[in-house]
């Protein structure tokens, strides 16, 4: 059923033709699934009014933002109808993803075992935060909780804090990525087999596997890491902070690489007597002396906008740039203009019209995906896709949805 | 246990087996090629004579540079095969011509211009080849030619300023998590472009930009510009770092005794509540202002307060167990030394061996698990050009 406002994609996209269902919330699942619908799959949202709430609200900013290019097909499965019309769903499924707490989808029968007796080809992928077994399967995770089980909590921040991390949910964004490239990666398998396969990522083991490089250090080297602040952790580069610029709480990230942009560098500051302390001559003495060389920094960076010593840097092939909040990104960042990385929504959503969004990051010469549905309501899409999924009339659709099952 | 090569032994074919990839991936695409060559493709990773430059990265074993030290490589460049080719002399352009002729994905960050190869060109002679090419900020714009590492990259991309609390500069990701995600990404971009190659035998190049990618995955930062309005307690279109306090200010890193803990009252508000009560430090807690939804900010303040206190108090290991049994997610804050001894991590078997030099060592396993093609360690990690033989005579290059 068309809404208002609708139009279709005008050309092929990679992933045209793949469905997928999707019972993930939050924002590891629906990143993923966001994506998969960016690149063409038709991806349908299980959703119900019965769990309508915090970020399963539809008019949710959040739910807003990760719940783009798809459709939503309402299905309240505590109703036998409803679990039926699911499990008839997932046989036409190419993709299930899933992030409920283990066992909640084995309750409605339509854990993998049970999926896959009906549809051997499907590709399901369920995303627990801990693993589906081992002593600590049942502890309950958000982003938050696994950056400090992982590491990433105790490595981002400053020397001798453990209490920072990172400042938004980066885990849960690597998961949706990670979960995007499984699935593609067991399609190429299932090409010519046509065999399907359970893929567990367990949001935990994910986010100890990004700190790859310290894990080896410290079983080769038997050193356990310590934060750095904005210095690299293993490897001599100095200048390399962000230092305070003119204006409220605006920085510059200055990150010297080598010993020719550091000759640059001081050819931009006007080669100020400082810089010309032997101590700052080679790499290992500018981080041997990085305290007295940051001062020096924040001292030259700290009358001018953030902007110009970007410029200024770049210009003279020194690595910079300012630290861009999301005003800047989306008002003031010239790339970004000029890449139209943000735009609006193709269709309208139902109470917020037409949303501001920034683009799929890929740019793919001959399938562009440059089509974005706006997030739909929960049961916005019920008649298109249970007529285009299972065949099913418009007078059973509307049975279902007095009835409650489709709600 | 079990070495890399027996390892694969017993290990069924991973999900990319047959998959061809030329990886010319600098660090802003290394983790992507990775993510194929774990996997199961045969990944051949072109280096200039003298080594990969990343062969450069530390730590190093022993804490001693040199060809096949580095564990940064070891672990971004595993599963691969390593070819010396010379892109800079007409031979070595011959040669990277035939490596690319045999491949069904090119991963790129420049060598190909290096190599003086027209991409265009190139996908005109071969029209089912991907190419992947990844760069800072795109092959196009005012800023295309902008150097930009890790902290820049970060800093653009908007990841610093939402990272870092009030009394410290805006902060970088520890080690290599911002490329990571642009790493990502060029995967789903190989992947993706793989699969219209399946269906229609057309192939095309894909461009990954990595300040686009950044700004791609900021949670709540898009959100709090464009949405400010309805969400509350926002009180402007930018929500300043403010160390460990989640976005929704109901998440936050608390001092226990012996150590950090992440603490939150969500998902369960009742729940939490309850244990406060149960424990005699619910504070003013119950008082009836804090049911009308309209001070929900205000409750959820209060409540953070009343839980810092509280967890002051605690010991950090057994009331990170007590709050997990109660189904909190709470989540101690952890050094690498203890999540390398994790005990979940073992129960389920989760490292993998990597073979550097002839030894075996312990390293980081798989970040997904697939029941009939399991991702694998099957490759031990090699030296500079160490498969440039093998790889020229399957090119057909004789001398």
């Amino acid at each position: 059923m068309a809404g208002p406002g609708r139009q279709e994609a005008s050309g092929r996209r990679p992933l045209d033709g793949i469905r997928v269902l999707d019972f993930t919330h939050v924002l590891a699942g629906p990143h993923a699934t966001r994506i998969l619908g960016d690149l063409g799959a038709d991806v349908v949202k299980i959703s119900s009014e019965r769990r309508r709430s915090l970020t399963n609200d539809p008019d949710h900013p959040y739910f807003l933002t990760w719940n783009r290019s798809k459709r939503a097909l309402a299905l309240d499965l505590t109703h036998e109808d409803a679990r039926k019309v699911c499990r008839r769903l997932c046989e036409k499924a190419d993709v299930i993803i899933e992030n409920f707490s283990v066992g909640v989808m084995e309750r409605w029968d339509v854990g993998y075992e049970s999926v896959r007796a009906s549809n051997p080809s499907v590709i399901y992928l369920s995303m627990p935060g801990m693993g589906r077994d081992g002593p600590w399967a049942g502890f309950v995770t958000f982003a938050p909780t696994i950056h400090a089980l992982s590491g990433l909590t105790y490595l981002t921040g400053v020397p001798g804090r453990h209490d920072i991390g990172i400042g938004f949910s980066y885990n849960d964004h690597q998961a949706g990525l990670h979960a995007v490239v499984a699935v593609l990666a067991a399609l190429e398998a299932r090409r010519g087999t046509g065999v399907g396969q359970m893929i567990e990522l367990a949001q935990f083991e994910l986010g100890v596997n990004l700190l790859g490089p310290a894990l080896l250090d410290y079983f080769v080297n038997g050193r356990s890491a310590e934060p750095t602040g904005n210095r690299l952790p293993y490897d001599d580069a100095a200048p390399h902070n962000c230092y305070p610029c003119a204006g409220e709480d605006r920085w510059v990230a200055i990150a010297v690489m080598n010993d020719e942009q550091w000759q640059a560098l001081q050819r931009v500051m006007g080669k100020p007597g400082w810089a010309i302390d032997e101590r700052y001559h080679s790499a290992t003495g500018r981080s041997g002396n990085a305290l007295a060389l940051d001062a020096h920094m924040a001292e030259w960076t700290s009358e001018m906008a953030a902007e110009r010593v970007q410029a200024l840097c770049q210009a003279a092939g020194v690595p910079a740039g300012v630290v861009q909040t999301g005003v800047d990104l989306t008002e003031h960042d010239a790339q970004m203009a000029h890449r139209e990385f943000f735009r609006k929504t193709d269709t309208e959503h139902a109470n917020a019209g037409a949303l501001p969004i920034d683009r799929l990051p890929l740019r793919f010469s001959r399938t562009p995906t440059d089509y974005y549905t706006a997030p739909a309501l929960n049961g916005d899409d019920n008649a298109a896709v249970l007529q285009e999924w299972l065949g099913m009339d418009e007078a059973e659709v509307r049975d279902g949805e007095t009835s409650g099952a489709f709600r | 246990m079990a070495t890399a090569a027996s390892q694969a032994a017993e290990q069924p074919e991973g999900a990319l087996h047959g998959v061809r990839v030329v990886d010319l991936a600098d660090e802003r695409g290394i983790y992507g090629t990775k993510l194929l060559a774990d996997l199961g493709a045969d990944v051949i990773r072109v280096e200039p004579p003298g080594g990969d430059p990343l062969r450069g990265r530390g730590p190093f074993k022993d804490d001693v540079p040199g060809p096949t030290n580095s564990l940064w490589h070891a672990f971004f460049a595993s599963n691969r095969r390593f070819a010396t080719v010379d892109v800079t002399s007409v031979a070595g352009r011959e040669q990277l011509g035939r490596l690319i002729g045999r491949a069904d994905v090119v991963v790129d960050s420049g060598m190909l211009a290096e190599a003086q190869i027209d991409v265009d060109e190139l996908i005109e002679r071969q029209p089912s080849l991907v190419v992947v090419s990844v760069s800072s900020f795109g092959a196009t714009g005012p800023w295309r030619d902008y150097l930009a590492p890790d902290l820049v990259a970060g800093a653009l991309g908007g990841v610093s300023a939402t990272t870092g609390d009030v009394d410290t500069p805006p902060l970088k990701l520890f080690g290599e998590l911002n490329f990571m995600m642009s790493g990502s990404y060029v995967a789903i971009a190989a992947l993706a472009a793989l699969r219209h190659v399946r269906e229609s035998g057309e192939g095309q190049v894909v461009e990954a930009s990595v300040h686009e990618a950044l700004a791609s995955c900021l949670e709540h930062v898009l959100m709090w510009y464009w949405h400010s309005d309805s969400i509350r307690g926002a009180t402007a279109n930018v929500l300043p770092r403010r160390g460990s306090l989640h976005w929704s200010g109901a998440y936050q890193v608390m001092q226990a005794k012996g150590g950090s803990i992440m603490v939150t009252p969500t998902p369960d508000f009742q729940k939490q509540l309850a244990w406060l009560v149960e424990e005699g430090v619910q504070e003013d807690l119950l008082d009836e202002k804090y049911s009308d939804p309209e001070n929900v900010v205000e409750l959820i303040q209060r409540t953070m307060d009343v839980l810092r206190q509280w967890v002051a108090k605690q010991e950090v290991e057994p009331f990170f167990f007590a709050a997990q049994a109660r189904h909190a997610p709470y989540g101690w804050v952890m050094p690498p030394e203890r999540v390398a001894e994790n005990p979940q991590l073992e129960a389920r078997d989760w490292w993998v061996d990597y073979e550097l030099g002839g030894t075996s060592v312990r390293g980081p396993g798989p970040p997904y698990r697939f029941s009939e093609t399991p991702w694998s360690m099957r490759r031990p990690y090699g030296a500079p050009g160490g498969d440039t033989e093998a790889v020229l005579a399957e090119i057909g290059w004789d001398d």
